[in-house]
């Protein structure tokens, strides 16, 4: 499973923050507790320094009931065994709330009037609780703020710093080496887009010229063997015409005349598919495959009978296409003839129409062909064909160019080519 | 008749103008442009035969200039450059016929043979041998003033061996001739056999003299015996 680049950024954010948070959020609770209680244990301390300065020398034994009745968090209590300042915590039962609340308290022995007593100043903790929570939720809050801030500014930043790529992705994507057309990249002052477009550029730029190479050496090859070919022809043309050719000779000059017309039709051919690859046949009509095959319905027959097969006709609709007429009967002879020539002696061949497809099937070797190679160029089933491997390759080619699709199956013996039109 | 033949391929142009020479034709033959424009201007021709990639040119300037000179010669292009722009273009500058690179010699023979006819035209056009005659425009067949019966391709087939008289004739170009614009899908050339053979008897049936021959495996001749 594929993630975009954004999400998993932003993730890896998050899963940071998140750690930092629960790592980080009780180490703070613990600090500020703290420091209020160092806070606490100094005033105490401060209180009891006031009251050795302040009231311990004038405070009589007989008044101490009435200074505990009146002071609530300072207290002086009969002595306890105590050596120096004590700080404990400690709970005291609050009558109002009816519930233990929690004291920070100073034990400190006092001498008054010449006698031990020990001096106890107390602070409520709850009010320091209270702050601390509030604290850690304050602090919370503002970090949650923060962690959101920074996704959402991560995600826009991203958003905008990776549109280029995004573009520039886009633009890969449409591209398509065999089709006119090259890729625009939008202008980018991101270092590393302006390289990737850089680069992306030379790479189309180097294989479209290879490849234009290629097309064009297919093209010229096939053209420059025209006039040897057409040498060859004549002389054996000619040859022919001696009186004195022995009957061996005339076999020679039979297959020679073969071999020459098998190469010159694979010649054609190869023109033909680079006149395609170079969109040659660009203008359009409709066309009516019924009407195709019909009128070529004589030469194929023609070719049938020399092999004694049958051919039926299944019009059940007209189909018509928006295509180049040239193209589409090129298609259909190459399959018609494909028909005849991978058939049996006797056999039979269905030309089906339907409403959106074109169906040849043909009686002919008893085993199916592999589907996937068939479409290829020169792929033969039969090393001993006549035939030269490119008739079902430029099928598949119109088909494609016309975005078609045609397939073959083998089905109750009977190998059965579809052309399927898909509705617009 | 004079025909001019402009090939810069010197095995090619030999063979063609071997086989042209002898059925009542004169062949010349230059291999550039330059001698080419050299001998227009000199002489007339009754058909002229241009390659269009000449060693000093293309082949389209000497049609410019049969123009120019308002020259009326019937002009065949036979070329290697097979593509529709190059024929459209090759016909508006006024060539008459167009044939690719490589073709049958026979097929150049009669290609040639109705240029000349139609350019020589006078009311009717009629191809005679002896007790056969065949009107091109009304497609009948007569054999001692009878009509007789054949399809199309056996119309065809005959045409192309009288055109071809005494030269032998292989299936394969006979094939590619009846097939007309399907004969680069051929790869069976049997069909020309039965053909042949109607031909063959439907002339003998209206009394015709026997002059198809069988050349072993080859093909066939019309032979004036």
């Amino acid at each position: 499973m594929t993630k975009k680049l954004l999400s998993q950024t932003s993730r890896v954010y998050l899963v940071f923050a998140g750690l930092l948070l629960i790592g980080v959020a009780p180490i703070f609770y613990f600090v500020t507790e703290k420091l209020y209680l160092d806070d606490a244990d100094e005033a105490l301390i401060l209180r009891k320094n006031e009251f050795l300065k302040d009231h311990a020398d004038k405070l009589k034994q007989s008044e101490i009931p009435t200074w505990n009745e009146f002071n609530r968090d300072i207290k002086i209590f009969p002595p306890r065994p105590l050596t120096g300042d004590v700080l404990i915590y400690t709970y005291y039962y609050d009558s109002l709330d009816a519930e233990l609340e929690p004291y920070r308290e100073l034990n400190s022995p006092v001498l008054i009037e010449g006698n031990l007593y020990t001096f106890a100043a107390r602070i409520n903790l709850v009010e320091s609780e209270d702050l601390i929570m509030s604290i850690a939720l304050l602090f919370f809050l503002i970090f949650t703020l923060l962690l959101l801030g920074l996704y959402l500014i991560t995600r826009r930043l991203s958003q905008r710093i990776w549109k280029p790529f995004y573009q520039t992705l886009e633009q890969i994507e449409k591209f398509e080496i065999n089709k006119p057309g090259k890729p625009i990249f939008i202008e980018t002052r991101t270092e590393e887009f302006v390289r990737l477009n850089h680069s992306i550029e030379r790479l189309i730029d180097r294989n479209t010229s290879i490849y234009q190479n290629q097309k064009e050496f297919i093209e010229n090859a096939a053209h420059e063997l025209q006039t040897p070919l057409a040498v060859f022809q004549a002389k054996i043309d000619t040859l022919i015409q001696s009186p004195d050719v022995t009957h061996e000779q005339a076999e020679i000059l039979v297959s020679l005349n073969e071999s020459v017309a098998r190469l010159n039709r694979l010649n054609k051919n190869l023109l033909l598919l680079s006149k395609i690859e170079k969109n040659s046949f660009a203008d359009q009509t409709q066309v009516s495959l019924n009407g195709i095959i019909e009128k070529n319905l004589g030469f194929f027959s023609e070719q049938a009978r020399a092999r004694n097969l049958k051919v039926e006709l299944d019009f059940a609709e007209i189909l018509t296409v928006n295509s180049n007429p040239s193209l589409v009967e090129i298609l259909v002879s190459n399959l018609f003839l494909n028909a005849i020539r991978h058939n049996i002696p006797n056999g039979q061949i269905t030309i089906r129409i339907s409403r959106r497809a074109l169906i040849f099937s043909n009686t002919g070797e008893d085993k199916a062909l592999n589907p996937e190679a068939i479409f290829n160029r020169f792929t033969k089933s039969n090393p001993a064909e006549k035939g030269n491997g490119l008739g079902l390759a430029i099928v598949k080619k119109i088909a494609g160019l016309n975005h078609w699709k045609i397939q073959y199956e083998f089905s109750m013996n009977l190998h059965i080519f579809s052309l399927l039109i898909p509705e617009f | 008749m004079k025909i001019l033949l402009i090939e810069d391929e010197h095995s090619l142009a030999q063979s063609i103008q071997n086989y042209l020479t002898g059925n009542d034709f004169v062949c010349e033959w230059v291999f550039d442009k330059e001698n080419a424009l050299d001998r227009i201007i000199a002489h007339e021709y009754d058909c002229i035969l241009l390659d269009l990639m000449l060693p000093d040119g293309d082949g389209f300037e000497v049609l410019k200039e049969l123009k120019r000179l308002e020259k009326t010669e019937g002009v065949i292009i036979i070329s290697a450059k097979e593509n529709l722009e190059t024929r459209i273009e090759g016909f508006q500058l006024g060539a008459d016929d167009f044939l690719t690179k490589p073709f049958h010699l026979p097929e150049l023979m009669v290609r040639i043979q109705a240029l000349i006819r139609r350019k020589n035209f006078s009311g009717s056009n009629l191809v005679n041998f002896h007790e056969i005659e065949i009107d091109l425009l009304a497609k009948t067949v007569k054999v001692h003033a009878e009509i007789i019966d054949l399809t199309k391709k056996e119309t065809d087939l005959l045409l192309y061996l009288i055109g071809n008289k005494n030269r032998v004739l292989s299936k394969s170009a006979i094939a590619e001739h009846l097939s007309g614009d399907m004969a680069d899908m051929l790869d069976n050339h049997d069909f020309v056999y039965a053909h042949a053979k109607n031909l063959k008897h439907k002339l003998k049936v209206a009394g015709a003299g026997d002059y198809i021959k069988t050349v072993y495996g080859l093909g066939y001749k019309w032979q004036n015996d």
